[in-house]
């Protein structure tokens, strides 16, 4: 389904050329959930901006559902993030501008689904996320943690094919940390594909793959054994 | 310190501190010229020192031409005697213009714009810097004459004209030659009078009585006018009056520093200014005062969020709030001083344009008044540019965590109410210069002659010149280059206000009153009504057999004289028996009798504010035909110009050659309307690109604020179409509801100002329509050149960590 061939990424300064991706080849398979780890500053933001369609690689091939990315034209990556892909960013990026439910219900606004569906469909995650009383608050008022989980709920509420999660954790206490986890393997068990980085060995453990990435090298791929 | 980061800050954002400083700039520099231009207006005539206690006397009597109200005063020998019958009245004098336009000094001629015979009380009265002379003795004997130092100097070089004599050549109105002795020389007077002649001199004999002249009356300090009013009518009454018991005529006094904005009557010494002007130009300069602070202010709150984080790491650090004040106070002062400077920079070429465009050096001796205006407007936008931000400082104090800091709920109903209120102005302004565009350009084509303008006017020329009118007309029909030559007594724009009693088959006057009924008259030359082309709707044109002999007259009237006459239909008013009856004793002129024949439609010889009068067209050996017009084939202009001057100077060598266009002339006649047009248009384009300029700032802002919102709707799958238009959304919505206010208020503020007119084009839906799509496409230009840089933007870029 994703097929990364020899992918490098970097950026020209004035007489050098820094890599931050380099050779980068990397396969995953629909219904796989595969954790990136690496330290800081390894590239994984940028390996996952390349697979989501945000950026593009400097040099090499890379294959999103088959179609070789540079020729997916701009019109169609817009649907691609419509209907295919979720994002969970690092920094969350809530709207400031938009309540919790609004900013929940964004993706859905743009697949055009109806007011009333909508309704339920963001009522339900707002319940699974016990954040109900905080529908109407806005970003600026709520907790990292908090800002964390809308951040999720957006991700996942169009039920995209491809969710890719830039540190869907960081910022929650381990409990709720465990629950996500949970409700990411759940996901993926019911067909979703995913893509997380995680520096927390334990949550790999929910993944069935792990790949690690230092340097924009990849230097360890796995199967997870005791998958939780 | 402050210094630094302000200046830092400043350049931090070039551009935005670049809209704010032009905005502000434009604005200033048309706010100082506008109200230099307005102090000129409304103080003419108060260099006077006596300017108060002066008044213009007028009369009016409905049985005199219709009652129509004349500046001057006819016969007014009797003045004199008034000064001695009301004891509140001081002084006065008298101003008769000097006709002909022409005088003569060594054999040479000379033009005069204006000049008056005047009573030797001019100098108590008036006010005016004598450069040689004495005030009590200058005008003391008769034909004694001053000169104004301009006049001196093109007539007589750098001589001293003491002593120099001018002669008056005889012949226009019937005058005899005359000669006058300078006496004097004064300064030239100032361009806020109403008057400046070139010279004033005493009449050689007592010429009062039997004349038409402005009188001015000087009163008494302390005098009531009312009973300077009543003492006149007593005296009129016992004086002047042939039958005492139906006194009807009345008496008018005017201020003397009313007469350049209200006083519209007739035979004015020059046309009144406009007070329409006036007010037109004071909405303009308030909406560039509101335009451009709102926007400053507008401007200012949008980028307090840049320098938000500085200004909480500081409270942090514990600095006050009023070392915070200060900051948004010395980065204003940067604006304002910048903004000074900036305008006295365009100030400069701007004044030297208008001085060269319509003789007026505003600038000039105002250095007060300008430092005032900028000094009072500086200060508005210091303070009113300032408030806002302060309001942001004083919340940021209240709130003790940075989790409020962005005050953007509130922020953002401020600038959209600024944004319908800029761009409601700027629609209104636009609405105005269309109509007042249209309506004048419509004048304008209405007006006779102007179509082709190939017609050239000799306007007002000299009797000895009149009463050569056919060899002229001979001479100059020979060349191919000239089409056709004709003659008129009034000039183009100009009034024809003599009217004269008539008979006519079948109109039934009271005998009694036949001295009263009377009708317009216009004599004219026979090709007049072929040279503008007036178009018969009956009967024709002069025909050969029109002679002075009685009983072979011809008649054209007009549309208004045929129902003036109580007839409908063209047809039937042609070939009825006319005449015109004139009675000046002595004169032995006499006005043939004969037949209506023909009937012209409607045409607008005056400006349009006045409904076409009844006149009377008729034509009468070398009688009264004060204006030559000419027309010659449009395409050979150049030719026809100089075979013109040929045949001038061989017929009348002494005489300068000396013509306009019609058009030109009509252009004058709608002055005002011209000038306000021009004058909208300029602040109207100020007031549109100031409100664009700060939509664009507006929109800058708001989308770096955006731009993270932006990055995150795009990764969740928004269009670039879907971004823009969710950017652009509330500025067209701004501009639609600022659209929906406007309309209405320019839709009745034009309906008034149309009112002046008599005729007048239609506020058509048009004009809204398309005013509306200007601005909607203006804004939608400006703010889409934002969104689009934004939406397109790629989201890697606008997503990296904060
Ligand atoms: N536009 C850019 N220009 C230059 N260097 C960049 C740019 N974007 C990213 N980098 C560099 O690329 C490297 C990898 O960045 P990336 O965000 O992918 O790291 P990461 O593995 O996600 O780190 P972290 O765990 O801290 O999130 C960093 O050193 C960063 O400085
Ligand atoms: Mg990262």
């Amino acid at each position: 389904m994703i097929q990364l061939k020899k992918i490098d990424k970097y950026y020209d300064a004035k007489f050098q050329r820094t890599f931050i991706l380099k050779g980068v080849n990397l396969e995953v398979k629909q219904g796989e959930f595969v954790t990136i780890m690496g330290p800081s500053g390894a590239g994984k933001s940028t390996l996952l901006n390349i697979i989501g369609l945000l950026d593009e690689p400097s040099a090499g091939e890379y294959y999103f559902w088959d179609e070789p990315a540079h020729k997916i034209k701009e019109k169609q990556k817009v649907q691609y993030h419509r209907s295919h892909i979720g994002f969970i960013f690092q920094a969350f990026h809530l709207i400031d501008e938009l309540n919790v439910y609004e900013n929940i219900e964004t993706p859905l606004v743009y697949r055009s689904v109806k007011g009333k569906e909508r309704k339920a469909m963001v009522a339900d995650l707002l319940d699974r996320f016990n954040m109900v009383a905080k529908k109407d608050l806005f970003p600026s008022q709520l907790s990292g943690g908090q800002q964390q989980l809308v951040a999720i709920a957006r991700a996942i509420i169009g039920s995209p094919k491809l969710l890719l999660a830039d540190e869907p954790t960081g910022n929650l206490h381990s409990e709720q940390g465990e629950m996500i986890m949970k409700l990411l393997k759940k996901l993926n068990e019911e067909g979703m594909t995913i893509i997380q980085v995680t520096h927390n060995e334990d949550f790999a453990q929910y993944g069935t793959r792990v790949v690690k990435l230092i340097d924009g090298l990849i230097r360890e791929d796995y199967q997870v054994e005791n998958r939780k | 310190m402050i210094l630094k980061v302000v200046i830092r800050n400043l350049l931090k954002h070039p551009f935005l501190n670049l809209v704010k400083v032009i905005g502000l700039s434009l604005a200033l520099t048309g706010i100082v010229f506008i109200a230099l231009f307005l102090k000129n207006e409304l103080s003419y005539d108060s260099y006077h020192s006596k300017s108060d206690r002066i008044y213009r006397y007028t009369i009016t009597d409905p049985d005199f031409l219709g009652g129509k109200h004349f500046a001057r005063t006819i016969n007014p020998g009797y003045i004199p005697e008034l000064k001695e019958a009301i004891p509140e009245l001081e002084n006065f004098t008298r101003l008769m213009p000097v006709r002909g336009g022409l005088i003569k000094y060594e054999e040479r001629f000379y033009n005069i714009n204006e000049a008056f015979e005047c009573d030797s009380t001019f100098f108590q009265v008036f006010d005016a810097r004598l450069l040689i002379g004495d005030k009590q003795k200058v005008l003391g004997n008769p034909a004694s004459m001053v000169v104004t130092e301009s006049f001196a100097k093109r007539v007589f070089g750098e001589t001293n004209p003491v002593g120099k004599v001018l002669t008056l050549p005889a012949g226009q109105f019937y005058g005899e030659q005359q000669d006058f002795t300078v006496q004097g020389m004064m300064k030239d007077f100032p361009s806020n009078s109403h008057f400046y002649p070139d010279f004033i001199t005493t009449p050689g004999a007592d010429q009062f009585a039997n004349s038409w002249a402005w009188t001015y009356l000087l009163l008494a300090e302390n005098a009531n006018p009312e009973n300077v009013k009543s003492g006149i009518s007593v005296y009129l009454k016992n004086n002047r009056e042939t039958n005492p018991e139906e006194m009807d005529t009345q008496v008018h006094l005017q201020k003397l520093n009313d007469i350049h904005l209200k006083s519209h009557k007739l035979r004015e010494i020059e046309p009144a200014g406009s007070l329409t002007n006036i007010y037109v130009l004071t909405i303009a300069a308030l909406i560039l005062l509101l335009i451009s602070i709102s926007n400053y202010a507008n401007l200012n709150m949008g980028m307090t969020g840049f320098s938000a984080k500085y200004m909480f790491v500081n409270k942090l650090l514990g600095s006050s709030k009023y070392s915070i004040a200060s900051y948004f106070f010395i980065e204003g002062l940067f604006i304002v001083v910048t903004t000074s400077i900036l305008s006295l920079m365009i100030a400069f070429p701007i004044n030297s344009l208008i001085a060269k465009m319509y003789g007026l050096n505003l600038l000039n001796g105002n250095t007060f008044s300008v430092a005032v205006i900028v000094l009072l407007f500086n200060l508005s936008a210091l303070i009113l540019g300032m408030t806002p931000v302060v309001s942001f400082v004083s919340s940021l104090f209240r709130n003790r965590t940075k989790r409020n800091v962005s005050p953007k709920m509130a922020k953002g109903r401020v600038s959209s109410a600024l944004i319908i209120f800029q761009y409601g102005f700027s629609i209104a302004l636009i609405v105005s210069v269309i109509v007042i565009s249209k309506q004048t350009r419509y004048a304008l084509n209405s007006s006779i002659g102007v179509n082709e303008d190939n017609i050239v006017c000799f306007e007002s020329v000299h009797s000895s010149i009149q009463q050569k009118f056919k060899v002229l007309k001979a001479e100059l029909l020979k060349y191919n280059s000239i089409e056709s030559v004709s003659a008129m007594m009034e000039p183009p724009g100009g009034e024809a206000n003599d009217m004269f009693p008539f008979e006519m088959e079948g109109y039934k006057t009271d005998e009694q009153n036949q001295e009263y009924d009377r009708i317009g008259v216009f004599p004219c030359d026979y090709s007049f009504a072929s040279i503008f082309n007036l178009q018969f709707l009956s009967g024709e044109n002069f025909s050969k057999k029109n002679t002075d002999a009685d009983g072979s007259g011809e008649y054209i009237i007009n549309e208004a004289a045929m129902h003036r006459l109580g007839y409908s239909e063209p047809d039937k008013i042609t070939g009825k028996e006319f005449r015109l009856i004139f009675s000046a004793p002595g004169s032995g002129i006499e006005i043939p009798g004969g037949k209506i024949i023909g009937v012209v439609k409607d045409f607008h010889l005056q400006s349009l504010k006045s409904a076409v009068e009844p006149l009377v067209f008729f034509k009468r050996e070398n009688l009264w035909l004060l204006n030559f017009v000419i027309s010659y084939k449009p395409e050979m202009q150049a030719q026809a110009l100089n075979d013109m001057k040929t045949v001038w100077n061989s017929l009348f060598p002494e005489y300068p050659f000396q013509y306009e266009h019609v058009g030109a002339m009509y252009k004058k006649v709608y002055k005002a309307e011209l000038l306000q047009a021009r004058l909208l248009s300029v602040f109207t384009t100020i007031a549109l690109f100031i409100s664009s300029m700060g939509l664009f700032g507006m929109a800058l802002i708001s989308t770096q604020r955006r731009v993270k919102e932006i990055g995150v709707r795009k990764v969740n799958g928004a269009r670039v179409s879907e971004i823009v238009t969710m950017l652009n959304r509330d500025y067209l919505m701004w501009v639609g509801v600022a659209f929906i206010i406007a309309s209405p208020v320019a839709w009745y503020a034009m309906n008034r100002w149309l009112e002046n007119f008599a005729y007048k084009t239609g506020l058509n839906w048009w004009i809204f329509l398309a005013t509306g799509l200007l601005a909607l496409g203006i804004a939608l230009l400006t703010v889409s050149i934002q969104s689009w840089k934004a939406a397109t933007r790629n989201p890697v870029e606008a997503l990296r960590y904060e």
